[in-house]
């Protein structure tokens, strides 16, 4: 007689049993799916050093500086920075060198380089920068005493000569017909417009009569109006131009005189040397008063209503220059020889210093004179470093 | 007596508020109140990051931040050698816009590339004629830069020339050019070889001087003749004297030149260059001497 024995059954998990493995499994999953991500996002921060998508909401009380990103250098005595509407694309003017107006990508290529047609560099300067809600990019220039108005592309357009004249309303004026835009062009050094005839030949009229101005600093808000600083001497002021002048079909019966505020001198609704004008969610216009070291902030019917940022301690300006705001209210101001950009908050009925970043110096996140800023969607921050001739990149 | 006091007070009054708003140099370069901000511009009391309590490595790149190419907080734009105001003509009372700058341009004048400039960046301490033998580079007391020659704080001195350049005193009469400056046109006086002299001495001579074994152009004498030459093309060149004096501004830019330099006006200056003429080639010669 021989015993058999039955084959030993699987251990017969309890559910508890089996609900702890299930979890474990569950967990183990997440935790490598999780590093699966991070690791993404690792390599991705690498390869594109670009701000990470905030995985939380971050409450708007909070205020903190940026933070460093990178610098894009090929650039000659960098003065004046703007971006496309679209955020692809960095235009840059130049002090030095060629004085010419450069193109980059987010990432810091080159794409290109423009500059006004038939000027050398001896005859340009261009200073500040801005595009319209269609990609135009105009630029102010203190040697051609004029905006000039290039495509996308940089494709020349037009000049607005002076705030009642554009040279294709001058041209069209004196040939009865429209010129298409780039045709014509004119070099204030030189003695004759220079256009292109129906037959596509080259063709002069002499130059225009017209009174000269000082455009400087120019900005377009969110609805295109064009708020601009004149520098004119003895006339230093600000003009806040209509969308409808800016977006008209033609320049052909141009008019810049709409409103425009301030005069030259020290006292309360004076400026010297007004380098910039933005306006904020309660149709403040707040102008960079350079020489006066401060800030002007006028309403919207163009009235002055108080200074802020001279004196001393903390948030005290030594020389603003150029401006940029941002949906949150936040004005963010390059001190050009405080070596920082200075953050305002400008959300209430009184603005208050919020915080500044950059300090003297050549290292990553220091300037050598900074003088303009602009503001992507995205959170970027680009600074013209003009003596470190670079344009440095932040982020909040 | 009450008149004569009230016009009095009127005219204290017009004083003091016309010192708080202008210069007489010019912008925030002297005529400080008693109460200014205004050094808060270029300055920090605990926090500079250079000496002379400056927020500035190189002097000429604080300088250029308003007077550069960009010209975003003057209108003299020393890069370029031009006034620009924006303002058109106006010739007489003020600078004409556009006008050329007395002085030249450190990057471009008249619209062309600098051919020799006086190095302001301060990377040079090095002058013509400093160690008192002509034609001799020698050291001066500082590396050269912006405030080697001109006082930012003002001076009373013509275009706020330091009353003390490489050691040496320098008056530069302030010339009476009426309510406005004018940049563009000449009213120096006789001393503007002063401020040559003072780094550059053994060249500052009014007669003949031949104490280093050369000979020299006399300077700070005048000069009754026509300062006019129209050659057979039709062709003019002028220069400016001072007052009726020759000076060393009369044939040189202190600033820079693009005056371009062929045959055997190339390279035959003292530093292979244009040396700061005025003119192209040795038209300042011409000028006066008419040949």
């Amino acid at each position: 007689m021989s015993a058999t024995t039955k084959p030993t059954p699987p251990p017969n998990l309890n559910s508890a049993e089996k609900r702890r493995r299930r979890l474990l499994l569950a967990i183990l999953a997440g935790l490598t799916l999780l590093l699966l991500f991070v690791t993404f996002l690792f390599i991705r921060y690498l390869n594109k050093p670009e701000p990470l998508p905030e995985l939380l909401p971050v409450p708007v009380e909070v205020n903190y500086p940026p933070h460093y990103l990178l610098s894009i250098y090929d650039v000659d005595g960098p003065v004046g920075v703007a971006t496309s509407p679209e955020g692809d694309r960095i235009y840059v003017t130049e002090m030095r060198g060629e004085r010419l107006i450069k193109t980059f990508d987010t990432d810091g290529n080159l794409l290109g380089s423009f500059s006004p047609p038939r000027t050398t560099s001896g005859e340009r300067s261009p200073v500040y920068i801005a595009t319209d809600s269609r990609g135009r990019v105009y630029v102010t220039d203190r040697l051609q005493h004029a905006i000039i108005v290039y495509d996308r592309d940089g494709s020349y357009l037009d000049t607005i000569l002076s705030p009642s004249l554009t040279l294709s309303e001058y041209v069209a004026k004196h040939t009865g017909s429209t010129p298409a835009p780039g045709s014509f062009s004119y070099n204030i050094f030189e003695e004759d417009v220079f256009y292109k005839d129906a037959e596509g030949n080259e063709q002069t009229l002499p130059r225009p009569d017209y009174a000269l101005w000082a455009p400087l600093g120019i900005r377009f808000d969110a609805s295109d109006r064009m708020l601009l600083t004149d520098v004119t001497e003895d006339a230093h002021s600000v003009r806040v131009v209509p969308s409808d002048i800016i977006l008209s079909p033609n320049w052909l019966d141009f008019d810049l005189s709409a409103m425009q505020f301030g005069t030259s001198g020290q006292g309360d609704g004076q400026f010297l040397f007004p380098n910039s004008a933005v306006d904020d969610s309660q149709d403040r216009v707040i102008v960079t008063d350079g020489n006066n070291g401060r800030l002007s902030v006028w309403n919207g019917q163009g009235e002055f209503l108080f200074h802020f940022g001279s004196g001393s301690g903390d948030g005290a300006l030594s020389l603003p220059r150029g401006e940029a705001i941002d949906g949150r209210d936040r004005l963010h101001v390059v001190d050009a020889v405080g070596q920082n950009v200075k953050v305002y908050d400008f959300s209430g009925p009184e603005p208050g210093y919020l915080f500044s970043f950059g300090s003297m110096g050549v290292r990553n996140g220091q300037f050598n004179y900074p003088n303009d800023i602009a503001l992507d969607d995205s959170g970027r921050l680009y600074v013209t470093d003009r003596e470190n001739n670079r344009i440095q990149v932040w982020s909040y | 007596m009450k008149k004569l006091l009230l016009v009095s007070l009127l005219v204290i009054a017009m004083m003091l508020f016309v010192g708080g708003v202008a210069s007489a140099n010019g912008g925030p370069h002297g005529d400080y109140t008693a109460t200014t901000d205004a050094c808060a511009g270029c300055h920090r009391a605990h926090t500079a990051t250079s000496d002379n309590l400056l927020m500035a490595d190189s002097t000429y790149d604080l300088c250029v931040s308003c007077h550069g190419g960009s010209a975003t907080g003057a209108n003299t734009n020393v890069d370029d050698g031009v006034f620009v105001s924006g303002r058109g003509g106006d010739e007489g009372t003020s600078t004409a816009d556009g006008a050329a700058l007395l002085g030249g341009g450190f990057v471009n004048y008249g619209g062309a590339a600098a051919s020799s400039t006086h190095d302001p960046t301060g990377a040079d301490n090095m002058a013509w004629g400093a160690g008192n033998e002509r034609g001799v580079l020698a050291a001066i007391s500082e590396n050269l830069d912006c405030a080697s020659c001109h006082d930012p704080h003002g001076s009373p001195n013509y275009r706020i020339i330091k009353e003390e350049i490489n050691g040496v005193a320098v008056t530069v009469a302030q010339s009476d050019e009426g309510a406005g400056k004018n940049y563009g046109v000449v009213s120096w006086s006789a001393q503007q070889s002063n401020v040559c002299g003072a780094c550059h001495n053994p060249y500052q001579h009014a007669t003949a001087d031949t104490t280093t074994g050369t000979f020299t152009h006399a300077v700070d004498v005048t000069y009754g003749g026509s300062t006019s030459f129209t050659d057979g093309n039709g062709d003019t060149v002028s220069v400016d004297l001072a007052s009726g004096y020759v000076v060393c501004q009369t044939c040189h830019f202190p600033h820079g030149t693009s005056a371009s330099m062929t045959g055997y006006a190339d390279g035959a200056g003292p530093a292979g260059d244009s040396a700061l003429l005025r003119k192209d080639n040795r038209g300042v010669c011409q000028a006066c001497h008419q040949k």
